[in-house]
């Protein structure tokens, strides 16, 4: 037989095999995920020094029980330009927990407290592992922006910055001055002993 | 006791009665007075958190404290020596080992006076939020032992370097020694032996450990192993001023 046939025959069974995976692929119904998990951003505007709670839920789904299932609260900046992760550390977060077991059906309701300490926007998320998937649950991501407030106030500081440098500076000169007229200050036993022929 | 106390009572006077003991005290005012305006004047500073705030102030402190030491502990002998009064100072009956004692007290004493200075400060820019408090308690312990690590050692380079300049050479040069890893960013300071310079270094593990407490709301147990270690320096420098001031030359 011609080789250019055989040749021509391959590609059309290859182009076959292509249409026909990429078919059942798509036609084939994904496995749902056994657990899903939701986070909800606290009510009301938020602003720098509050501890708002994120209320975040895990729902076992499949009906097996969960175990070993580890929960954790993803912080991101979403400063336009400056996108970047945040060290949930410094905004003392709970990072994350471990849940041991959670039955079929079964709800795992959670308040994820973090201290607001910079302003700004940010998206906050979390995911569950299950050590039997191989592939991480997210929930959707929660935006949710910091208003700034002036934490010093210069009601405060500017009285202290300013007096007590001057405190001081009154202080060592009262010292000074005090020193200065105890020294200049005529003994009196001097007086008493010149006075009595320098026999006391 | 009775014979170290005249000598402790020399050295805290001439925290008050010395001009020079005044200058410090109104130059570390002035100090924390010029970062304080400059928290409240500049827009993104005045936003920050009272408790990083609090952490900045603290740091600073711990910065003029450890220069304190290093100059007082610097002086202690070699001053003396320099200005001839430690010949009669020797005369006393008082060992090698009492007068550094009493100096020790004498720089310690000044880092007291510098603390009580810095307490409206930290009072003026964090009691609006967290962990002012521990602050405070954390801010004394650590930089009395800084105090104590670097003072201590100064005050024995002094004992037996004949001139003033060359011990605070020596002394300056161990801070800034110390002082280096510190402003290393923090990704250079992740890897493994970033991590041990980190806690051998007590400069480093003052500033962790104050980092630790005021931003991160973190209790005593995760702060144990810095302040062994500290401690341990601590011990380590007593030590050593005790075995070089055993015979001090005038």
């Amino acid at each position: 037989m011609n080789p250019k046939i055989w040749h021509n025959l391959w590609l059309v069974l290859a182009a076959l095999a292509l249409v026909l995976g990429l078919g059942a692929a798509l036609a084939w119904p994904a496995e749902p995920p056994a657990l899903r998990v939701t986070l909800q951003p606290p009510v009301g505007p938020l602003k720098m020094g509050d501890t708002p709670n994120f209320l975040g839920a895990v729902t076992n789904l499949s009906p097996q029980p969960a175990q070993g299932l580890v929960v954790y609260l993803s912080l991101v900046s979403l400063a336009p330009g400056h996108e970047h992760p945040v060290d949930l550390e410094d905004w003392s977060a709970q990072k994350a927990v471990r849940l041991d077991r959670l039955n079929p059906g079964a709800t795992d309701f959670r308040n994820w407290g973090m201290r607001l300490i910079q302003a700004g926007k940010y998206g906050v998320a979390l995911t569950v592992v299950d050590p039997r998937e191989n592939r991480p649950i997210v929930s959707d991501l929660v935006p949710f922006e910091v208003q700034s407030k002036v934490t010093l106030l210069s009601s405060r500081v500017l009285p202290v910055a300013l007096g007590e440098p001057l405190l001081i500076l009154i202080f060592f000169a009262g010292l000074r001055f005090f020193y200065a007229g105890r020294k200049c200050r005529p003994n009196h036993n001097d007086e008493r002993l010149d006075s009595n022929g320098g026999h006391i | 006791m009775n014979l170290l106390r005249p000598l402790i009572g020399k050295e805290i006077q001439e925290d008050f009665r010395s001009a020079r003991g005044a200058f410090f005290l109104v130059v570390a005012a002035l100090v924390l007075s010029v970062f304080a305006v400059l928290l409240v004047s500049n827009t993104e500073l005045s936003l920050l958190d009272n408790a990083q705030a609090v952490y900045l102030m603290a740091g600073l402190v711990i910065a003029l404290a450890a220069l304190v030491a290093v100059l007082r502990g610097s002086e202690g002998f070699a001053g003396e020596r320099e200005r001839e009064t430690l010949e009669t100072l020797l005369l006393t009956p008082a060992t090698g080992h009492r007068l550094a004692w009493a100096k020790l007290l004498g720089i310690l004493f000044s880092w007291l006076i510098l603390f009580i200075l810095a307490i409206p400060y930290l009072w003026a820019v964090g009691s609006a939020g967290q962990n002012l408090l521990p602050a405070l308690w954390y801010l004394f312990i650590t930089g009395t032992l800084i105090v104590l690590i670097l003072g201590g050692p100064a005050l024995a380079f002094s004992a037996r370097m004949k001139s003033f300049k060359g011990v605070l050479s020596l002394g300056l040069t161990l801070l800034l020694l110390l002082g280096s890893p510190v402003v290393l960013g923090p990704s250079l300071r992740q890897s493994a032996v970033g991590r041990i310079l980190d806690l051998a270094n007590p400069l480093a593990g003052t500033l962790n450990t104050l980092d630790s407490v005021i931003i991160d709301s973190q209790g005593v147990a995760l702060q144990l192993v810095r302040l062994t270690i500290m401690i341990a320096y601590s011990l380590a420098v007593l030590w050593f001023l005790k075995a070089v001031t055993r015979r001090i030359e005038p």
